[in-house]
């Protein structure tokens, strides 16, 4: 197989934004490509989870390819829910190291702060099982019922869950492309409003606005794509024997090292999808980076802040970089390439060599992970 | 008692409320079957700001079904529930309920589920300590 090598990388300011969502798309592009010194690429991978609804547009991958100049490059568009750009990572990276294209542009983004947050909630519980959305369930309501689940049955502290998002939220004070640009504190999580018991509103994720892309390339660049995989699940929630473990995100990480041809001791930095926060907890478990039953204490104890063993989402992560759904998987491969590179500035981990980026689509039905290594 | 019509995966053993024609995990069609409506609560939320179309504030539960197969219900109130308590499930307009058991019905169902008399004794000695701090738990905290 060829070799994949990241050429450029790319991320518009996080938050919300006025510009249309195809203007995003190409302004995280432009970036990208420019750093890859490319003037057009080979081919275009378009993440966006629901441009029909969010927005009433359809056609995306053309839509965005000729909003950009690029009518004329082959474009297809990716979608597994909160996960479509991780997904599409996944599809520009096939065809490179299939030898099918040499260059491929990968771009995802989604905007949805233009409607109201029911709305936008409603829009994003399309990607959870029909029956249990005519119960109400929205995915705050099932991160909830795991959220219980991971407290009352693994004994996982409310003071554990709420470190997570002061972590990742003092992190997003040093990148100045983050949703937030403020710390918290626990007292504050913990005094939240309640969203789903036991979730509070400072355990979830913002709505946000943005894109990021990324530049693949067969030619040789200092980070390299080490490996990828993607683990499923069953859609409905009440059809899995566990709650507070996601089967995809561990049968993700297990294809990807296995891919890389590494174990999870050597992962230096990630960025992983805490669109709620006990998910940080869960992943670290699931992905191996923490010993089963010890991630709550290892983020109280400070091991996964910035300067710990095993810094996680340096860049603020979802909770406070901000979560615009497709943009997501591209903009934490984004952090691992800057990390990776030296160019994350005052969040820079000391001597990155191996970076991982694990994404959640839909409630944890279809997970990837990406391991990104110094070429 | 309320039944709950399901399905079970000939391959796997699966059960799945309410039926569906193939096995989430298997290219297989489904067996139809019957479940009481009665189960152990495996989580529970309550939602402070429901979609639209729901009351607030709205209880939602995972209920797992005995003889299997896990069931999404909402509950009146979740006052005193806790993980692991027995619920009786209960349909009105086709939409179903979780509530708590009284001690009547809990019996009436340990004896039911107890089976025959031979079975009876070890059953007894089995699920005693195990009955009787479910009892207490739900009763201090209701």
């Amino acid at each position: 197989m060829q070799l994949v090598f990241v050429a450029g990388v790319g991320m518009t300011r996080i938050g919300r934004r006025s510009e249309p969502l195809p203007e995003l798309m190409a302004e995280a592009s432009r970036l990208a490509l420019a750093e890859a010194g490319i003037d057009t690429p080979e081919a275009i991978v378009v993440a966006t989870m629901n441009p029909e609804e969010f927005l009433g547009d359809g056609n995306f991958a053309s839509n965005v390819a000729t909003h950009m100049g690029f009518a004329d490059v082959p474009a297809l568009r990716i979608e597994t829910a909160t996960s479509s750009g991780a997904a599409a990572f996944y599809a520009g990276f096939a065809q490179v190291t299939a030898g099918l294209r040499r260059t491929v542009l990968v771009v995802g983004g989604e905007k949805m702060t233009h409607l109201t947050t029911p709305r936008v909630s409603e829009i994003i519980g399309r990607s959870i099982d029909p029956y249990e959305r005519t119960y109400g369930a929205t995915m705050p309501a099932l991160a909830g019922l795991v959220t219980r689940a991971l407290m009352t049955r693994h004994g996982v502290g409310a003071r554990e869950i709420a470190q997570v998002a002061v972590k990742n939220h003092a992190n997003a004070t040093r990148n100045p492309l983050a949703h937030f640009q403020q710390a918290v504190t626990l007292d504050e999580v913990l005094s939240s409003r309640m969203v789903a018991d036991p979730l509070r509103l400072m355990h979830c994720c913002p709505i946000s606005d943005g894109a990021a892309a990324v530049v693949l390339s067969a030619r040789p660049s200092p980070v390299r794509v080490a490996g990828v995989g993607q683990g499923t699940d069953t859609l409905a929630v009440r059809h899995r024997r566990e709650l507070t473990s996601f089967a995809a995100t561990r049968t993700a990480a297990r294809e990807a090292y296995a891919m890389a041809g590494i174990g999870p001791e050597r992962v230096d930095v990630a960025e992983i999808h805490d669109a709620f926060a006990p998910f940080e907890l869960i992943s670290l478990e699931d992905l191996g980076l923490v010993p089963p039953g010890k991630a709550g204490r290892a983020t109280l104890d400070g091991d996964t802040a910035l300067d710990g063993r095993l810094p996680v989402n340096p860049s603020g992560g979802l909770k406070a970089r901000g979560h615009p759904l497709a943009a997501t998987g591209l903009a934490q491969i984004a952090e691992c390439v800057w990390q990776l590179t030296g160019r994350a500035r005052d969040r820079q981990v000391a001597d990155v060599h191996c970076a991982l980026a694990h994404s959640i689509g839909g409630l944890a039905t279809n997970n990837w992970v990406t391991i990104l290594a110094r070429a | 008692m309320e039944t709950i019509a399901a399905s079970h995966c000939p391959r796997c053993g699966l059960v799945v409320a309410p039926p569906a024609a193939y096995c989430p995990h298997h290219p297989v069609s489904m067996a139809p079957i019957t479940l009481p409506g009665v189960g152990e609560v495996v989580s529970f939320t309550t939602l402070h700001t429901p979609p639209a179309g729901f009351r607030s504030p709205l209880h939602i539960a995972i209920v797992e079904l005995e003889g299997g197969g896990r069931f999404v219900c909402h509950g009146a109130e979740v006052q005193g529930l806790k993980i692991g308590a027995t619920v009786a499930i209960e349909a009105v307009d086709n939409v179903y309920y979780f509530s708590h058991l009284g001690a009547m019905e809990r019996a009436r169902l340990f004896w039911r589920r107890a089976g025959h008399a031979g079975d009876r004794v070890n059953a007894i000695a089995r699920s005693l300590a195990k009955r009787v701090w479910k009892s207490r738990a739900v009763n201090t905290d209701a």
